[in-house]
This record gives structure tokens, C-alpha cells and sequence, in this order.
């Protein structure tokens, strides 16, 4: 049996001449960087794997899985494979800061990514702020986000709630009438919904006649529904998501709302329709991304080709979760071998102005002075039953609102945000 | 402003009956074996979960309400008797531990089997709508789920208080013991009344999936109103369970007509201060356990 043992004066020797070589010419390029095994890049996701947000962030999950496996099969980032590290947020703000913090300090990702709730997001973005990090939040919607809380390492994929109620407010109220009875979820997403429906009430003169904050995972909106008729409204607005907008949607129909009123709102997502009885599918809705619209899709070959390889891969549709997760890693992995690093400075710079395709119609790039992604929203009417013999086909996509005409300009923009760099 | 508060109570009322319900079954529970059982939620879910798939596969919403609470009771027989039992003679605490630990493994299971994503579960549709109350149009099957309620209770209370096996049950709350020691088969009794709780929940789980939504979380949101439900009740007393219930649906009702951010935490104000001036709850038995 051979020896390998290492006597002190050849550890010593070694080590000496190993500190000499590295502190005279740097750390070679072949050895890995932080979040870097020999042969992997580590992306950390935070994301909810458990209560209100659990399936938003399981299709999240699935998109970037997604997005991953299609760059390591043409050779990943900069040679190495990509690796993703996943963490339950729990729905928690303190608990997304913590696991952000474990996924840089521990699992030494390059990057951060995910999140659902707006609330974690925000300690996300801070939490990678204070380490240097870079993060794309991929699904946290509120405004300040990208808006008084920017931050030089923190993007966003998803729609801020600003584009949400723009592309929105102006239809609801033409099809249904000026007043506006809100039911709110009493968060930063929320919040900042009402704000920005209260924006486009402000610029066509109209009322808001209720608004309800409810706290975040409801069961029971009877008592703010039994009440929504007093002010006379002409629409429902239904800013709660997730889960809560299942609880929501149905009691509506049980109490013969959307009989009486309009029913209409920023976003429904797949995941929260399909939970919904057909007697509760009414309403119209932004619509951030959807798989079987050709006003969506368009003739992207890259588009439709997601969209297949994804149900035959989790035998269920995409969702628009699913494509935040998709174009987060998307982004990530083609902007890392852009720029030839997983450096955050390197890679925000890469990312910010950058025009590029995905699995929409049109181009879209991250804007620089808010790195707030400018790319389309859709308007849609939710149906009963699934169109086109698909039983999951539940939206009729209306409208396609471009990104310029929904977001605050870079002139407003500049009097909240301001992008410093390290 | 003052005419819109009578719908607002009615709503209470009835948002009060459930939650009732669902802490009669937790009581019960906790009456005879000093359980505190936080897999009480679990077991809801459970029952939501069976009449979606037992009505997926064709039954009516009928049968899944008597069917999937009586499935739901077979799984919490086997918690019972494998789990449950062994810590009957430990501290309250050794049995929260362990239901609370069961609640988050339910989920993963309903995660694994039904999926992140909810499911619609629709409630019949000879209940679909409203009926003009008159001073407000109400759902029907809100209406059902109030009147089924308080059929369950009754037949509870008279289960309780006319059968030989109630009897038997609240003299074992009273002093297990000596109902032993009477010659009982106080094992028995503890399957027997574990069961009940489970059924009761069972068929909460159901109505609730007609009326709310159903997702592997669903069962455990409705678990904190009933737990203070019981407390500002009292434990021990079945009346005080009802007591609790519709005071809680009244206070939400209220905050939520006049300070709706308060909504929340007002069902934790009424519980504190019913601590404050009655620390057994409005009808409990002091010392319950032991």
C-alpha cells in the first residue's frame, strides 16, 4: 500500500509557494470563482413551495428548470453546467432574507433569483444588495421594486403593478364605467395596485366608491362582499392573488356579484382560474403571459416550442409563472456568456438596455435607468370552459398593450429611482 | 350607515356557525384526551380533497359530503390508534408537537398527490345563487351550510346527552378513572370520540371546499378561529364552543364593516379580553387538563 501521506516541511513548502504564485499573478482563471464548483454555476431561486403562493412558485420553479437544462445542453455558462439551488421563502420577508443570505454565504450561488410576494422580494433585493449580488426578481410585482426601492444589482422579469393597472384601468372602465370598489390585499403589492389604479381614476375622472385592505391569505371575503353594492360601483376590482383570489372569485359568485357588477382586476394567473369552478370564471384581467394566444406567441418558433416541450415535459400548460422563470434564467445564462463573467457588476451592466427575443412576439430588454423589464401585457376575458377542446385554455386574449404606453416614463422614473453603482 | 350593519350580523352569524363547528369537533378532541390537535386542519383538507375526487369520478356533491368525511374518519382511527395513543399519558404538549409535525407532512402528501395548484370543488347546483332575505340576498348554499350545522350540532348534543355512549363519553371528561375503573373500555371510548371530532371535520372540510377554495393549505387557515374559538368558549363545554364561534363571526363581521384592516386581529382582541376577565373562557371548566 503506497503512502500519500504530506510530511510538515513539503506542506509547508507547498503551501508557501502556492501563496507566492497566487498572490503574484492572481487567482488563475481555470480555478472557480464563487458560486462556481469545478464544473458548475450555481443560481440560487427563493421561491414559496408552501401555502398561498406554492403553485405560482412551483411553475416558477419549472421554467427556470426549463431555461437551465436548454443552456446546458449548448454548453451551459461559460462552459460550465448550471446548477440551481432552490429555497423555500415560506411566504415570509424574513425568511426570503434568510435564505438569501444561506444561498450566497453558503451555497455560494452567483446569483439570485424568484420570489412570488412582493414583501420578499424587497428583503430579497436587500439582502442581495448588502452581499453584492445580483438579483432578477422574477415575480414580485410591486412598484417599488424597481421604482423607490431600485437597487444597481436588482432586475425585474414580471410586470411592475404600475403596467399591471395601466394596462388595465383605462379598458375596465370603458367597458364597465368610472366608479371603482376595491378589494385590496393589506401588502406592498397590493398597495401599490390601488395606487396605480388610483392614477388612472385621477387622469379620466373617476370615483373610487370602496376599498377594502384585506390581510394576506383570507378565507372568508363575505363581510367586504356583503358590502361592495353600497357605494354602487361600476366594477370589482380583485387585487388579491394566488389563493386568496380562488377564496375570492368563488365568493363573488356565490353572492351574485358578478351578476350585478363588473368583475375585473391587474392579473388572473392560470394556476388561481383553474382552481375556480366554471360558475366563478368570470371577469376580465391583465394578462402577463399566456400559451395559447397568438397575439402572445406570435410567430416565435422559440415561443411555441417552450410552450410544447413544457407540457409534454410536466403534462400540464405553462403558465406566466412559468415563462418569469424561463426568461429570468434565460437572461441570467445568455448575459453571463455575453459578457464572459458571473461577476454581478459585469453581468447588471450586460443586462440593462440589452434588446433581445424570448417566447413572446416582439423584443424586449431590462431598462436602464429602473431595470425594470419593457416588454408587453395582455388583456384577456376568463371563460368558463376551456376553449379549443383544451379544458386548461381559459382566457380569450383581448388586447396586447406595449410596454411604453403602461409604464411610467424614464422622466418619472428618474425622480424616484436612481440606479448607483458600487 | 347603520341599515347596512344588519346584513353584516346576519353574515356574522353565519360565518359564527362554522366556525362553531369546526371547534366542536376540536373540542371534543380535547375534552376527553387532552389532544390539542393542530392536524385538526389537515383532516379538513383530507375530506375536501376525497369528495373532489369521489365527485371527479361521477358521485354527487350528496354522497361526497356523507362518503368523504366517513374516509377521512378512517384515516384519523389509524392516527389515533398508532400515533396519537401512545402520548395519551404525556403532557398536552408531547401530542401538539406531534399533530403539528402530521399537519405539515399532510401537506406534502396533498401536494404530492393533488398538486400545488387548488382544485375547483363547485357545491350542488340545486344551491347555486342567492335568496332575497330581504333586507339582503344571501347564498343558498351559505344558508345550507348554516341549517346542516345546526342539524349536526343537535344531533350531537342529544348523541351526548341521550345515549348510553354519550353518557359515557362526558363521564370520562369528567373522570376517566373511574370510568375505567367502572369497568369501561376507556380505549374504546377515546377511538369512538377521536372519531367523532374527525367527522365533524370531515364534513366542515367539505362544506368549506364548496364555499371557500381547496388547496393543501386550505384546511389549516380555518384551524387559528376555530383554536380561539374554543378558548374564548371555554374549554369543556360544548355550548361555549357555539358561544365562541358566533361571537367571533360577529366581531369579524363588525371590525370588518368599520375598520376592515382590523378585520383580523380583532377575533385575538375578543380572545384577550375574555382571557382578561374569565381566564377558563365565557363557559369552560377550570383545570381541564389536570
Amino acid at each position: 500500500m503506497s503512502s500519500s501521506r504530506l510530511s510538515r516541511s513539503s506542506f509547508v513548502r507547498s503551501s508557501t509557494a502556492a501563496a507566492v504564485a497566487g498572490a503574484t499573478i492572481g487567482i488563475p482563471t481555470f480555478l472557480p470563482r464563487i458560486g462556481e464548483a469545478a464544473d458548475t454555476v450555481k443560481i440560487g431561486l427563493v421561491e414559496p413551495s408552501t401555502l398561498v403562493y406554492a403553485a405560482e412558485g412551483e411553475n416558477e420553479i419549472r421554467g427556470f428548470q426549463m431555461a437551465a437544462d436548454m443552456w446546458n445542453a449548448h454548453g451551459g455558462i461559460l462552459g460550465r453546467k448550471i446548477e440551481l439551488s432552490i429555497e423555500d421563502d415560506a411566504n415570509d420577508p424574513g425568511v426570503g432574507a434568510q435564505k438569501a443570505r444561506k444561498l450566497i454565504d453558503q451555497d455560494k450561488v452567483v446569483a439570485l433569483a424568484g420570489t412570488v410576494n412582493s414583501a420578499v422580494s424587497l428583503s430579497v433585493s436587500g439582502a442581495a444588495n448588502s452581499a453584492g449580488v445580483l438579483f432578477i426578481d422574477s415575480g414580485g410585482h410591486t412598484d417599488d421594486v424597481t421604482g423607490k426601492d431600485c437597487k444597481w444589482n436588482t432586475f425585474r422579469t414580471c410586470h411592475s403593478t404600475w403596467m399591471e393597472t395601466h394596462a388595465t384601468g383605462f379598458s375596465l372602465a370603458k367597458k364597465f364605467g368610472k366608479r371603482f370598489h376595491f378589494i385590496t390585499p393589506d401588502y406592498a403589492f397590493g398597495h401599490s395596485l390601488e395606487t396605480g389604479y388610483r392614477d388612472v381614476l385621477r387622469q379620466i375622472g373617476g370615483t373610487v366608491t370602496g376599498s377594502d385592505l384585506v390581510p394576506l391569505g383570507t378565507t372568508d371575503f363575505s363581510p367586504y362582499l356583503t358590502k361592495v353594492l353600497d357605494g354602487k360601483p361600476n366594477v370589482l376590482l380583485v387585487l388579491v392573488a394566488g389563493a386568496d383570489f380562488v377564496n375570492c372569485m368563488k365568493q363573488i359568485d356565490s353572492f351574485g356579484l358578478s351578476k350585478k357588477v363588473g368583475i375585473g382586476g391587474p392579473q388572473a394567473e392560470l394556476e388561481a382560474v383553474l382552481a375556480l369552478p366554471k360558475e366563478a370564471r368570470v371577469g376580465y384581467f391583465g394578462v402577463e403571459w399566456y400559451y395559447k394566444s397568438d397575439k402572445v406567441l406570435g410567430h416565435s418558433k422559440l415561443a411555441h416550442d417552450f410552450v410544447r416541450d413544457y407540457q409534454k415535459r410536466f403534462n400540464a400548460p405553462p403558465t406566466a409563472r412559468s415563462a418569469f422563470g424561463y426568461i429570468t434564467m434565460d437572461r441570467l445564462a445568455a448575459t453571463m456568456n455575453a459578457v464572459k463573467s458571473t461577476d454581478s457588476v459585469k453581468v447588471a451592466h450586460g443586462l440593462e438596455n440589452t434588446k433581445f427575443s424570448s417566447i413572446f412576439e416582439g423584443t424586449a430588454y431590462f431598462r436602464k435607468e429602473d431595470h425594470q423589464l419593457m416588454w408587453p401585457m395582455w388583456v384577456g376575458e376568463i371563460l368558463r370552459s376551456g376553449a379549443g377542446g383544451d379544458p386548461n385554455n381559459l382566457f380569450d386574449i383581448t388586447d396586447v398593450q406595449p410596454a411604453a404606453n403602461i409604464e411610467q416614463t424614464v422622466a418619472e422614473k428618474a425622480k424616484i429611482c436612481t440606479i448607483s453603482y458600487p | 350607515m347603520l341599515l347596512h350593519i344588519g346584513p353584516e350580523l346576519f353574515n356574522g352569524l353565519v360565518l359564527g356557525a362554522f366556525y362553531a363547528f369546526v371547534a366542536i369537533g376540536l373540542s371534543l378532541i380535547m375534552n376527553l384526551t387532552g389532544t390539542i390537535n393542530m392536524a385538526h386542519g389537515s383532516f379538513m383538507t383530507l375530506a375536501g380533497y376525497l369528495a373532489f375526487t369521489l365527485i371527479s369520478h361521477g358521485t354527487t356533491f350528496w354522497f361526497a359530503l356523507l362518503v368523504a368525511p366517513l374516509l377521512t374518519v378512517i384515516v384519523g382511527v389509524v392516527v389515533e390508534r398508532t400515533l396519537i395513543r401512545p402520548l395519551y399519558k404525556r403532557e398536552p404538549f408531547y401530542s401538539l408537537l406531534l399533530t403539528f409535525g402530521l399537519s405539515l407532512v399532510a401537506e406534502e402528501v396533498f401536494q404530492l398527490i393533488w398538486g400545488a395548484n387548488g382544485v375547483p370543488l363547485s357545491p350542488p347546483p340545486s344551491l347555486a345563487g342567492t335568496v332575497q332575505l330581504g333586507f339582503m340576498a344571501f347564498p343558498s348554499f351559505r344558508l345550507f351550510i348554516t341549517g346542516a350545522l345546526v342539524v349536526a350540532i343537535v344531533g350531537l348534543a342529544l348523541f351526548l346527552t341521550r345515549t348510553r355512549f354519550g353518557l359515557r363519553l362526558r363521564a370520562a371528561v369528567q373522570d376517566t378513572e373511574m370510568i375505567a375503573a367502572l369497568g369501561t373500555n376507556t380505549q374504546l371510548l377515546y377511538m369512538v370520540n377521536f372519531g367523532l371530532g374527525i367527522f365533524l371535520a370531515g364534513i366542515a372540510g367539505v362544506l368549506a371546499a364548496g364555499m371557500l377554495g381547496l388547496n393543501p393549505t386550505s384546511g389549516n387557515a380555518l384551524l387559528m378561529p376555530a383554536f380561539v374559538t374554543v378558548i374564548i368558549g371555554g374549554m369543556g363545554s360544548l355550548f361555549g364552543s357555539i358561544a365562541g364561534g358566533l361571537l367571533i363571526g360577529f366581531a369579524i363581521s363588525l371590525t370588518t364593516f368599520f375598520i376592515p384592516a382590523a378585520s383580523e386581529v380583532s377575533m385575538y382582541v375578543l380572545m384577550a379580553i375574555v382571557l382578561m376577565i374569565r381566564p377558563r373562557g365565557l363557559f369552560g371548566e377550570e383545570g381541564i387538563f389536570g
